[in-house]
């Protein structure tokens, strides 16, 4: 009699909480996530300050670089008669623009040589996508060239004033 | 010298040294709380129907602070709305309603002591009149400095 209470006694001391349930549990869930997620890509930024919103008064030392990008998405350098025609499609998947990469990489070594901020000056046709764009101010962040001006956007300023 | 019992009673002890996990689990979840109630939380909503263009040499996006985010839709999307806000839900009527919105947010980030950005979501196949209308606004309400958002890769 007395050694059958003295077991009873034991197990009633030490009660214990099983937790290899919970980790199975844990586990799966872990696993179920894993399996259904779809990772999304991270967008990135390609920042540009826009000076005609905030218009300086001093004139700058650098003759800006023209650039035009007509609505079949040509790409022209220069104004009037000097403007040449550069690329006329982004190539590959990177969406590359050489011939315009290699004018800005010049005109990015001469200011930088002068100490000078390089100055870029871009006209947009109105049908011009989005894309075409966007490849430009690529090539621009990539000669580190953060200021931009679209033109357009300053005649039809001062035609309102 | 201990007792034959003490020593049984000493080497019990012994046997069941345990270490109490439960303060320890306290702890961590009142650091935890406090992390989460402490934490500014910004996220930078995207609407998938906005495809952004690729570009390569755009920069991670680290500071997520000061972003006025607008979004521009392809003709695709656009009878709903062609300028929409983060949600992708609420409409822009006109430029007005643009340049109001903005105002409103720069003043917003203003007041915190941080410069409002333009945080310009264009799909890559908008015409690029949409987009600088948009712009054009963002100058009209002070904001001067413009994110085109971009993906460095698109994924087929």
């Amino acid at each position: 009699m007395a050694r059958h209470r003295r077991a009873e006694n034991l197990e009633e001391d030490e009660p214990e909480l099983s937790i290899s349930p919970l980790i199975d549990i844990c586990f799966l869930l872990l696993i179920y996530f894993l399996v259904t997620t779809t990772i999304k890509q991270k967008e990135r930024d390609n920042s540009m300050a826009l000076p005609s919103a905030a218009p300086s008064e001093a004139q700058p030392d650098i003759q800006p670089f023209f650039i035009k990008i007509s609505q079949g998405g040509e790409i022209y350098a220069n104004v009037g008669a000097a403007q040449e025609l550069l690329d006329t499609e982004a190539q590959g998947t990177e969406r590359t623009l050489p011939l315009l990469d290699q004018r800005l990489e010049i005109y990015a070594a001469a200011a930088k040589a002068g100490n000078n901020k390089p100055l870029v000056q871009v006209y947009v046709e109105a049908e011009a996508e989005q894309q075409v764009v966007s490849d430009v101010l690529n090539h621009l962040a990539k000669h580190k060239i953060t200021t931009v001006t679209f033109t357009d956007l300053v005649a039809q300023d001062e035609q309102n004033k | 010298m201990a007792s034959t019992k003490l020593r049984a009673v000493q080497q019990e002890q012994d046997d069941d040294t345990k270490v109490d996990m439960s303060p320890m689990i306290d702890m961590v979840f009142l650091l935890l709380i406090f992390f989460i109630v402490n934490a500014t939380l910004i996220i930078v909503e995207m609407d998938k129907r906005v495809q952004v263009p690729i570009a390569r040499y755009s920069e991670k996006q680290n500071d997520k602070m000061g972003r006025i985010v607008v979004n521009v839709y392809s003709d695709e999307h656009a009878g709903e709305g062609r300028f929409r806000r983060a949600d992708g839900k609420e409409i822009f009527v006109d430029d007005e309603d643009l340049v109001d919105f903005i105002k409103k947010e720069k003043e917003k980030w203003d007041l915190k002591g941080q410069t409002a950005r333009l945080h310009l979501r264009a799909d890559g196949k908008v015409h690029f009149t949409y987009v600088r209308r948009v712009i054009r606004a963002a100058a009209a309400a002070g904001v001067n400095e413009v994110i085109f958002v971009s993906l460095w890769s698109r994924k087929s």
